[in-house]
């Protein structure tokens, strides 16, 4: 049993998110292991479960249930994913307790807006947005994320000023706060040196080595796009302090300076100092996959792939340098022709594209709407409990719901006798 | 309140009523199922109960196979065919999780259960066994047989269209045109579409037939909104109901409104008066004269006190169900 899992974890190892706690190593082995086909009808279950708990609780601490419901989430769909749901339900814990202000100094409801952010395209907005509404702004681990995030976009001035921030307001645990800031400043004091350093040594191109299972940085302030080239300065800098000043993490192209060719040097620095070896084979060629055998040269076409997967012949002819005449009357045709076959599925989602909107923006968009609602300017009303409905990241029916309510009366009233029985049949 | 045309069915369900379904054959004979554990069988024309059958849990739905046996499920997630003659239970099977939807298919001759535990099971009804188990991508919450297809509605607005004959692939995945959960579809009795009403207020008629020339005619119209002070209060749709010569179709909601629509020329043809609570099911009879009505709280707005669960019975003329040819 405990082999199986170990295999499993051998082999799924990239598919697992990291997280900031940590996994548990069983229910990480459970997972990968009830994860071979879909959904097991035990997840499926334990879902339901929390999900009707989501709506039954009557204690005074609802948050409870979500936070234990993410954190199941979380170790239970170790590769994340739209199967996991764990995006939405965020989303809506979130959205749920924002208004009162009973959790916005929890540290566990801050963790979750955390994750929350993390989830978004952008999460400074996110932050700011806390910081405006008041959540957690005594929290170290606020400013800890939010000065994280700076310094991923590489912006260690902002980096520094959250945490100034952060001791302005005295948050909480301060050790911790200060700690973070300490490593953050030895970090950049580490990068400036690293900089200096290779200014001062020559200027010799370094074969910049592929990085296995480095972070990357992001390109692009709306939306993350991880870079093709996985080396140099497309890696996050590694916050840890264990790398060799030998061994430059922060490549050449951190310096932005472009080393401009110069046939004298490159004589002179010569790898190409004739060595006296006589060559017994030609050498191997380091990128096999790029090598082409000599053949004929006349009549060859080469094969060019178009966007859409079809051998283009010839290249698009260059645009006519006059306006071709077109008539009046002539109407472009409305419609392209439709390449799917009508009949499979996308004629039958009626449904127009909606407008892009990001996670912030609809918690926005609900903070207005319930606003509206206490001041009486919502023009509809819904005559059924939608709350209950949806307030899960699973939606329930009316039935559904009624049916969880008639499940618990029925255990309360028959306690432990029932259980008995059906445990023994 | 109820006039000549309409009664009360007495020695009805003491809890809430989940389904109203008529048989086939036999225009007086209707199957009633409730959240209070049982399945009954009323002689309208005579308006008594001729007898009920217990199950160990809340019913939701029930269905006539023919003229003396009946199917249904609920809670309990067990599928029970009861023959109305000898009156004798037999447990056919079992879902994972609560039965929601029990439907006949006579194309086929098979009966179809769909489950919360998102599967959609079919049953021969002469052996009887299970005949196949079809997983949904969600929790059914309506399904409806259309000829041998067979219509599924589940959560997340979800609608799958299945071939009764070749349960290999889902013949058509759909959306609902619906913006809000689908409450209920039912299929037009000549087999070309189906209707679909959402929780909030709003009926949806479309076409199966994928082509263009078909599409175009689909549509979905607001009903069961009643405005109170300037605030348009809107209801659940909870049933529907094809008058099976006309192809019109009743609705009821929330609202406890009863309405029924001439889906062709885009026409409510009558509403009847408001009845004292939600409308749960709704049911014509085979020729189509009667239409019974369960007006039963459904618990949307939670455990609350409510008017007392009831079946009425009316009498439809015509006027209230034909298209108006113009």
């Amino acid at each position: 049993m405990a082999e199986g899992g170990d295999v499993e974890w051998e082999l799924s190892k990239e598919n697992i998110q990291p997280l900031r706690r940590g996994r548990d190593i069983s229910a990480l082995h459970q997972a990968l292991s009830q994860q071979q086909d879909g959904l097991s009808s035990a997840i499926i279950q334990q879902r339901q479960a929390f999900e009707s708990e989501l709506r039954m609780y009557d204690g005074d601490d609802p948050l409870d249930v979500w936070d234990q419901y993410i954190k199941w989430t979380e170790q239970t769909f170790p590769q994340g994913g739209k199967e996991s749901n764990l995006t939405t339900l965020l989303e809506r814990a979130v959205t749920r307790f924002t208004e009162g202000n009973k959790y916005h100094e929890d540290p566990r409801y801050v963790e979750l807006w955390i994750k929350f952010a993390e989830n978004c395209p952008e999460p400074l907005d996110t932050y700011r947005y806390m910081q405006a509404q008041g959540i957690g702004v005594t929290q170290a681990s606020l400013y800890i994320a939010w000065s994280e995030e700076h310094e991923n976009q590489g912006n260690c001035r902002k980096a520094d000023l959250v945490y100034q921030e952060g001791f302005k307001k005295c948050a909480e645990p301060h050790d911790k706060l200060l700690q973070f800031h300490k490593a953050l400043q030895a970090r950049v004091s580490r990068q400036v040196m690293m900089i200096v350093e290779n200014d001062n040594s020559d200027d010799e191109p370094k074969q910049l080595e592929r990085n296995s299972l480095a972070e990357l940085k992001r390109r692009g302030k709306k939306k993350a796009i991880a870079p093709i080239n996985r080396v140099g300065s497309s890696i996050r800098s590694i916050s840890g302090g264990l790398q060799s000043i030998g061994a430059p993490v922060l490549g050449n192209a951190s310096n932005s300076r472009l080393v401009v060719f110069d046939e004298n040097r490159t004589q002179i620095a010569g790898p190409s100092e004739p060595t006296l070896e006589s060559w017994a084979a030609p050498p191997t060629s380091r990128a096999k996959e790029n090598e082409q055998n000599p053949e004929k040269w006349s009549d060859v076409k080469i094969p060019q792939k178009s966007k859409f997967g079809h051998a283009v012949m010839a290249p698009p002819p260059p645009k006519p340098t006059f306006q071709p005449f077109v008539e009046e009357s002539d109407q472009l045709p409305t419609m392209t022709p439709c390449k799917i076959n009508p009949a499979v599925n996308t004629v039958l989602s009626a449904r127009k594209p909606c407008r892009e909107e990001t996670p912030l923006k609809r918690l926005q968009e609900h903070h207005q709407q319930q606003k509206e609602a206490e001041s009486g300017k919502l023009q509809e009303q819904s005559m059924y409990c939608k709350e209950l409905l949806l307030s899960g990241a699973a939606e329930f029916c009316i039935e559904e719901l009624r049916a969880e309510r008639y499940f618990k009366k029925v255990t309360q009233e028959d306690g432990g006798q029932k259980d008995a029985a059906s445990a023994s049949p | 309140m109820t006039g000549s045309n309409e009664y009360k069915l007495n020695q009805g369900p003491e809890d809430s009523i989940s389904a109203v379904k008529f048989s086939p054959n036999a225009a007086q004979f209707l199957l009633v199922s409730s959240w209070d554990c049982t399945v009954r069988l009323f002689d309208v024309g005579a308006n008594t109960m001729r007898m009920k059958y217990q199950h160990s849990a809340p019913v939701l739905d029930c269905a006539f196979y023919d003229p003396t046996h009946s199917w249904s499920g609920g809670l309990d997630a067990q599928l029970k065919t009861h023959d109305l003659n000898t009156d004798q239970d037999t447990i056919v099977g079992a879902h994972d999780a609560p039965i929601r939807c029990v439907e006949y298919c006579p194309e086929v001759n098979v009966m179809v259960t769909g489950s919360w535990d998102r599967s959609v099971r079919l049953w021969d009804p002469r052996t009887p066994c299970n005949a196949g188990t079809f997983t949904q991508p969600e929790k059914v919450y309506t399904l409806s047989v259309a000829g041998d297809r067979l219509i599924v509605g589940t959560a997340g607005r979800r609608v799958l269209v299945w071939d009764l004959r070749n349960m290999g692939y889902v013949q058509q995945r759909r959306e609902s045109s619906l913006k809000y959960q689908t409450r209920c579809i039912r299929a037009f009795p000549n087999k070309q579409g189906y209707v679909l009403s959402s929780i909030e207020g709003r009926v949806a008629v479309e076409y199966l037939d994928p082509s263009q020339e078909f599409q175009k005619k689909k549509y979905a119209f607001k009903c069961h909104r009643l405005k109170e002070e300037g605030i348009e209060q809107v209801y659940p749709v909870n049933a529907i109901s094809f008058h099976s010569i006309h192809n019109t179709f009743a609705t009821g909601g929330s609202d406890g409104f009863v309405n029924i629509w001439d889906p062709f020329n885009k026409k409510r043809l009558c509403q009847f008066h408001r009845y004292p609570t939600s409308i749960a099911s709704l049911a014509f009879n085979n020729d189509g004269t009667m239409l019974a009505i369960a007006a039963s709280y459904m618990h949307e707005k939670g455990d609350i006190n409510h008017p007392e669960d009831a079946i009425f019975i009316r009498q439809v003329t015509d006027a209230e169900t034909k298209p108006k040819s113009t």
